[in-house]
């Protein structure tokens, strides 16, 4: 594929966005159909995996071929990630095989996974931040001898990153010093010298430049000549057209389809991701505009977000819409308190609030719940009642005294108003289901007086369908009750059923603002993604 | 069954609620049952319950006691251990005698600021800087030895008088520092189950992060838990000062270990957040009761020891089984 | 310039030049100081307190702390003075495969039951000091072999011993390993991201038991050899041994977080604290300073590696820059202004 074809086929890609891409030599439309005739090197035979009662995947089997670019796309929880996990020996299946080469296997560690020949590029980088570069790059490969500095080894690493563009990287550098993007392109560096018969890449070029993207794909087609296989899970839809043979659509934990993209539209795409949304998961929309309660002009988050604004008002619910590391969740956290170095002015109920301190943003009001539950939501090893009171000690105390009948009341208070059973307050928080710690959360930030404001940093992370209504309903009454909430989130079908507004972000810079009214998914994946105007 | 048989007084004092889990539940099963085995086997062991051997057996177990409820307080906040408790016991006592002529009173408070003033400097840079707790104790220790050891040139301080004397005697009958343990595992266990700082210091010490996110200040905890440390081993380092008639630094070499010993074997958690006063009382009194018995059975003060050791190694083994699913 | 006094192994040896430098102005000149045998007391002060910062260094490296060193030094003492009146070398042996055994146990304990290490090697250091003491019977054992005591601290080109050079061979042999092969790489990949590390392929369930039995080993060489040269094992579980162990590791360059520092760097640690402690001594400071400095020292690096540092520098600098500034002023994080 010729350097310039490609910039032809991705600015088609900007420009059309409902018609199907313009042809360009070598890719999808014009290759013959990989598949029946091809013996398939990766297969899974009906997988299931759930965790709880989760189903993170269910009966799923699919198979990928030699010298195939398999694109696998599906929604946040749809099961990419998990089926992604069980390839490379990080979880068990309950159910079902993973076959490699056509012969049953069982992947019980990330290094079984690299001599079965399967290689991945995760999501979560898996660099060594003290460590150089060529050790990164080789950390943990197979072919490494004992004595590990050798020249040859050497000049494949530098051979690897100046394919991909980055031959200005020094290898002796400690990867702690170099930027997201760098480090992304040592992780493919490494993906490459692993000379794997599957290659993996899961959301690879959310940090990279479309020159720098150009050069992956082109890595990635020279894979493919070679007659290996390469499956490509992305949220990048023109990415999935330029460089995909066929594309998996996973949703719910299913297998939707396999199919060719050849005559698949983009529409018709993003259908079988999303399918019908349900009207009942999200209750209706706020209908009074409410008195501005959190107002944020111009923050920024040195090396993270560039001037972001927003009016949070009363009895609405504000969506900031962007993919982990545009900075949504990092807003989210500055106005909590949680980051330091956060600048820019912000001002609660018309005062002005100084930032960086979790405790005065609750004396003003504002209370925190995050997604990430184990490291900042629920004391674990503390029971129910006690996690629910946390934050209202001070008022129902007595010269430093616990009032430990107030308490009680007050937690069993809570407790029926989330939805959690009264008779559970004193289990430990840790027997609880994710959906209900998520309660927990949303039960102690409850204030007495309405005027508060309620942070959310992806709420719904990692919980089932049915805990996720009652928590959409739970985050109405709120607003109901007067409460401004910030909800940070990448999950579309959520920002789009449940946000009043919705603030579009982009490596940390604001795209565009919708009322519920103007709102589109299409609108929302383009803006998160990969939006036209933005330069990189 | 066991959460029938274990009544809520027991829930109370263990502070955090059973275990659902059935593996859980036979863990304390067999804590409660081991127990149990001890105290029979104490029983039937003929001269245990002399009053000679159990009114040493109280005294030595009081001062060690005292600090363990200290180091209960650093260990709940989530910061293992201290290995400057033993200097601060001692140090203490050295300025408690040096202070005496000026009075008991005075001399009890400017001791006992003395320890708090110690520990809370280190309680500062754990808490505020979130420095290695492990490392900050010993450097105090380094700082603290040398230091004293250079202010006293080495000699102990010996009282004028008898100033002392009401330490040394009895309360209500009781040995005074058996009185003095007491007192402070009923204050500290007070403070830890009845008071909004207990709380969250069990809060803190489970997880730093969220407490953070809840809107309290984990760091001003921290540092209280330090001070609350270093007053328990101050009224300690009083105590055995008194107790010898002389401020020495030689007094309580060795604290630190048993002290983490008796707070581990008591169950509560080296990660911190679980954990209680009480159940250091009963871990210093597991200890104490194990070296009688093997003493009176005629096993060798080595061998007890070396008995400590492989109990506490079991213990933590022991209770991260009941914690993973 | 900059580069090299921010290299972690590098400032052990800085420090050394300044410490050798003040100590000849201290001196004067008067040539008490610098003479053979203070080099030799010097080294003989490594031979002790290196083996055991060495082992208690890699398991700095490896993000853990292994306690239990001192206990071992004292158990592996008593080992090779019980066993080794025939063969010396025997007795040596054998303690090091104590601590061999003793440190894979140790780490296997840690993988298994997914424990971090102060709990595991503390009961680890209580239960070798009680063996120890059972073995010795709270008795010095003396060691029959007067003529391997001395052999073991006989000055070797003038200012080395025995002891002394096979401290060093150790220090050389592991930081060989350390630089130039693959496992010393996953040793330092270990340390730095766990996670990343075994996602990558590293087999950190090994390395984490190999590291502790490495630290074990080195703790009994040292242990064993001391015990020759003081012809005598005590059953003291030489808890001393812990504070200037841990100094030398930091000083060296070891970071508590875990994926950096080097041998090289500990022996410079390690020299750093001899070379201070028999300076104080030759110009004739009470040895309770050196706790003070050694302690200083500890101090200030504990907060300077620690997590909230930069956080708080930076809350102090603001309230500083607020308390001094007038109002009008624009602020640089200028949260103070007015909302719309």
């Amino acid at each position: 594929m010729t350097k310039n074809s490609g910039v032809d086929v991705t600015v088609a890609a900007h420009t059309a966005e409902a018609t199907a891409p313009s042809v360009a030599p070598d890719t999808a439309a014009n290759r013959p159909e990989p598949g029946d005739n091809v013996a398939a090197v990766v297969s899974v035979r009906h997988l299931s995996k759930s965790f709880g009662p989760i189903a993170a995947l269910k009966d799923v089997s699919l198979d990928v071929g030699a010298g195939e670019i398999r694109g696998i796309c599906g929604e946040n929880g749809a099961g990419k990630s998990t089926l992604v996990k069980i390839l490379t020996g990080v979880y068990r299946p309950d159910a079902g095989t993973v076959l490699i080469g056509g012969a049953a296997v069982s992947v019980a560690t990330p290094r079984q996974a690299q001599e079965l020949g399967i290689a991945i590029v995760a999501q979560e980088l898996s660099l060594c931040p003290d460590l150089s570069v060529e050790d990164n790059i080789w950390l943990g490969s197979l072919h490494v001898p004992f004595l590990h500095k050798r020249p040859d080894l050497r000049r494949r690493a530098a051979e690897t990153l100046a394919l991909l563009g980055a031959g200005h990287i020094n290898l002796d550098a400690p990867v702690a010093n170099l930027s997201m993007g760098e480090r992304q392109l040592v992780e493919i560096a490494r993906l490459l010298t692993r000379d794997a018969r599957v290659l993996i890449l899961d959301e690879p070029t959310a940090t990279l430049t479309d020159v720098e993207i150009e050069r992956i794909f082109a890595a990635l087609l020279a894979v493919r000549r070679e007659g290996r296989s390469v499956v490509y899970i992305t949220h990048r839809l023109a990415e999935v057209y330029t460089i995909c043979d066929r594309v998996s659509v996973l949703r719910n934990g299913e297998l939707v389809a396999t199919t060719s993209l050849k005559g698949l539209d983009r529409s018709a795409l993003i259908e079988l991701m999303l399918g019908r949304p349900s009207g009942e998961m999200y209750p209706e929309e706020a209908r009074a505009r409410g008195a501005p309660a959190l107002v944020v002009d111009g923050m920024s988050l040195p090396g993270i977000v560039d001037d972001f604004s927003m009016n949070a008002r009363r009895g609405e619910i504000l969506c900031i819409a962007g993919l982990v590391g545009s900075g949504a969740a990092e807003i989210v956290a500055a106005l909590a308190g949680l980051v330091h170095d956060a600048g820019g002015s912000v001002s609660v109920n018309g005062r002005p609030l100084k930032l960086g301190s979790p405790a005065r943003a609750a004396q003003r009001g504002i209370m925190f719940v995050s997604g990430d539950r184990a490291a900042e939501g629920v004391f674990r090893r503390l029971s129910v009642l006690q996690n629910l009171v946390a934050t209202r000690l001070r008022d129902h105390s007595l010269l430093g005294f616990l009032r430990g009948g107030a308490l009680r009341k007050a937690a069993a208070h809570l407790a029926t108003r989330v939805g959690i059973d009264r008779r559970r307050l004193h289990a430990r928080a840790e027997e609880l289901s994710g959906g209900n710690q998520q309660k927990l959360a949303f039960g102690r930030s409850i204030e007495r007086q309405t005027g508060g404001i309620l942070l959310m940093n992806e709420p719904t992370r990692g919980i089932d369908v049915g805990a996720r209504a009652e928590i959409y309903r739970l985050m109405r009454s709120f607003c109901a009750d007067g409460y401004a909430l910030v909800m940070a989130s990448s999950d579309l079908e959520e920002i789009v059923g449940v946000g009043d507004v919705v603030i579009t972000l982009y490596r940390g810079r604001q795209i565009g603002h919708y009322r519920r009214s103007e709102v589109s998914m299409h609108r929302i994946v383009a803006d998160i993604t990969h939006p036209r105007d933005a330069t990189p | 069954m066991t959460d029938q048989v274990l009544p809520t007084a027991l829930r109370f004092a263990w502070r955090v609620p059973l275990p659902h889990s059935r593996r859980g539940r036979i863990l304390v099963a067999i804590r409660v049952a081991a127990l149990l085995a001890l105290i029979v086997v104490a029983a039937a062991t003929p001269g245990f319950f002399t009053t000679v051997s159990l009114f040493s057996l109280l005294n030595t177990t009081s001062f060690i006691g005292c600090v363990a409820v200290g180091m209960t307080f650093i260990t709940l906040s989530g910061n293992a251990m201290s290995f400057a408790l033993s200097v601060t016991l001692s140090t203490s006592g050295v300025v408690f005698m040096a202070v005496l002529p000026l009075g008991l009173p005075i001399a009890l408070l400017v001791a006992l600021a003395f320890g708090a003033v110690l520990t809370g400097i280190q309680g500062a840079a754990v808490g505020y800087f979130r420095a290695n707790p492990i490392i900050v104790s010993m450097a105090a220790l380094a700082l603290i030895t040398g230091g004293a050891t250079l202010i006293t040139q080495g000699q102990g301080v010996y009282p004028q008088g008898d100033a002392a004397a009401a330490l040394k005697g009895r309360l209500l009958g009781i040995p005074m520092p058996v009185a003095a343990f007491i007192f402070t595992v009923v204050v500290a266990q007070v403070v830890l189950s009845f008071t909004r700082f207990g709380r969250q210091l069990y809060m803190v010490g489970s997880n730093w992060r969220a407490a953070l996110a809840a809107g309290l200040d984990p760091a001003r905890i921290v540092l209280g838990a330090y001070i609350a440390a270093g007053l328990c081993t101050a009224l300690a380092g009083i105590l055995m000062a008194a107790r010898y008639s002389s401020g020495d630094l030689e007094l309580g070499l060795g604290y630190d270990y048993s002290a983490i010993s008796a707070v581990l074997v008591g169950g509560t958690a080296i990660s911190g957040g679980e954990g209680s006063a009480i159940r250091s009382l009963v871990g210093a009194f597991i200890i104490a009761v194990c070296q009688v018995l093997l003493l009176l059975h005629g096993f060798s003060t080595q061998i007890q020891y070396l008995v400590i050791g492989v109990i506490v190694l079991f213990v933590i083994m022991l209770q991260t089984l009941a914690d993973a699913e | 310039m900059l580069a090299l006094v921010a290299n972690r192994s590098v400032r052990p040896y800085l420090l050394l030049v300044i410490i050798t430098v003040a100590l000849w102005i201290f001196d004067r000149g008067r040539g008490q100081f610098f003479t053979t045998s203070t080099a030799f007391s010097v080294l003989q002060q490594f031979a002790t307190i290196g083996p055991i910062a060495l082992g208690l260094g890699l398991s700095m490296i490896i993000r853990e702390f292994d306690l239990s060193v001192g206990g071992m030094l004292s158990l592996s003492g008593c080992i090779a003075v019980l066993t080794g009146a025939q063969y010396p070398a025997l007795g040596v042996a054998l303690a090091v495969l104590c601590g061999l055994v003793w440190g894979l146990l140790q780490g296997t304990i840690m993988v298994w039951l997914r424990l971090g290490s102060i709990g595991v090697t503390l009961g680890g250091l209580l239960t070798l000091g009680g063996l120890a003491y059972v073995v010795t019977g709270n008795l010095s054992i003396s060691y029959p072999r007067m003529d391997i005591a001395l052999a073991v601290n006989n000055p070797v080109l003038y200012v080395f011993s025995l002891r002394s050079l096979i401290a060093l061979a150790a220090f050389l042999a592991a930081a060989f390993f350390m630089a130039r092969t693959r496992v010393g790489r996953d040793v330092y990949a270990t340390g730095s991201d766990r996670r990343a590390a075994m996602v990558a392929g590293v087999r950190t369930s090994v390395i984490v038991p190999a590291v502790f039995a490495c630290s074990g080993m080195l703790a009994a060489l040292g242990g064993a050899l001391l015990s020759y040269s003081l012809a005598a094992a005590s059953g003291v579980a030489l808890t001393d041994a812990l504070v200037p162990a841990t100094a030398s590791a930091i000083i060296g360059g070891v970071s508590l977080m875990g994926g950096k520092g080097t041998p090289i760097g500990i022996v410079g640690g390690v020299l750093v604290l001899c070379l201070l402690s028999a300076g104080l001594n030759a110009i004739g400071t009470p040895p309770a300073v050196q706790d003070v400095v050694t302690g200083g020292v500890l101090f200030a690096v504990a907060i300077a590696d620690a997590v909230d540092l930069d956080p708080r520098l930076f809350a102090m600098r603001r309230y500083w820059a607020e308390m001094f500034v007038r109002p009008a002023d624009p602020v640089r994080s200028g949260d103070t202004s007015a909302a719309e």
